[in-house]
């Protein structure tokens, strides 16, 4: 079964077009970011609902003593040097930061079978490398976001091993996702049914659960032909 | 689509829209600057509503980034001379 389920689920099928599609999306709407990559992963024979990669943003910096805590690019690991197209830079601003006031984050899409949706992992670091722990790094969450995470039911924080790096992460536990999928789709039925449903599905997903961490999804993003 | 234009100074018609278990509001149809940004009727919906957070979304399946101008949404998610809002409860615990 492909396209997107009535209950809010992506089919384990659909999750690399819907990966392909997000990524190809982000790259061409987001230019002060670093674009995601799919990473291949083998799968197991003997696991069914599984997939053969996942969708990884590395390397994005937080300017921790900016005001507005927005994400800016760090292409590489050296300097925190952001270079958004979108808006001028305050030089001011940057020099003000201390190496140990910029945090690194890494970000990981990646499949949930058992759920049968995307969840988002992610670390959190700082200029050493260190692995910064979730009350070091919130400050860095928008503020209305923290706040909805307290106390929302879609989502919350919580801390797992990462399903292929074998390393603690933090996640958006997925348990609510297919409910807000569920709402979110009903504001269009003709979207479920048409061949970029799936495409739409992450999307829609990381307006959500990416607004929750500091990334939103800018409007261009969602311009896309409808296959009706 | 110049946003240069005096059509930055409208008024867009939005009209909210309840989802979900979320109570209706008496008033669901209003007018906003179409230079405000969003934030601003997520404000508004909180406040009428009671509510600290609330889930917000347009149609087309997509919530949109607080700091959007009103009026790029209702260029891109607009249809029949409005913007739908659609809103939920987004606590469950409070």
């Amino acid at each position: 079964m492909s396209g997107v389920a009535g209950d809010g689920t992506l089919a384990p099928s659909d999750f690399r077009v819907a990966a392909v599609a997000f990524a190809e999306r982000w790259k061409s709407a987001v230019s002060a970011l670093p674009p995601w990559s799919w990473i291949p992963r083998p799968k197991h024979p003997w696991l069914s609902n599984e997939v053969d990669g996942y969708l990884a943003l590395e390397n994005a910096c937080l300017l921790g003593s900016s005001e507005e805590n927005r994400v800016g690019c760090c292409g590489g690991s050296e300097e925190p040097n952001c270079s958004g197209d979108d808006e001028p830079v305050d030089d001011a601003t940057l020099v003000q930061s201390s190496r140990d006031d910029v945090h690194y984050y890494d970000f990981h899409i990646i499949y949930d079978s058992s759920y049968r949706v995307p969840v988002l992992y992610f670390r959190a670091y700082c200029g050493d490398g260190r692995t910064l722990l979730l009350n070091e790094f919130e400050g860095d969450l928008p503020a209305d976001s923290s706040e909805a995470l307290v106390k929302s039911k879609w989502t919350f924080i919580t801390q797992e091993e990462h399903p292929y790096l074998n390393r603690p992460w933090y996640k958006l536990h997925p348990c609510g996702t297919s409910e807000c999928i569920k709402l979110l789709f009903q504001s269009d039925a003709s979207i479920r049914t048409t061949s970029g449903a799936a495409e739409l599905y992450l999307l829609s997903w990381f307006s959500v659960v990416g607004r929750m961490v500091g990334l939103g999804i800018p409007y261009e993003m969602m311009k896309y032909e409808n296959n009706t | 689509m110049a946003s240069d234009s005096p059509n930055s100074d409208r008024k867009i018609v939005v009209h909210l829209r309840a989802t979900g278990d979320a109570p209706i509001l008496k008033q669901a149809k209003f007018k906003i600057s179409g230079a405000e940004k969003f934030a601003k009727v997520i404000d508004f919906l909180c406040r009428q509503l009671h509510r600290e957070t609330l889930f917000v979304y347009v149609n087309s399946a997509f919530s949109p980034n607080p700091d959007e101008l009103v009026n790029d949404l209702y260029e891109n998610f607009g249809f029949d001379g409005k913007l739908v809002v659609n809103y939920a409860c987004s606590m469950a615990w409070g």
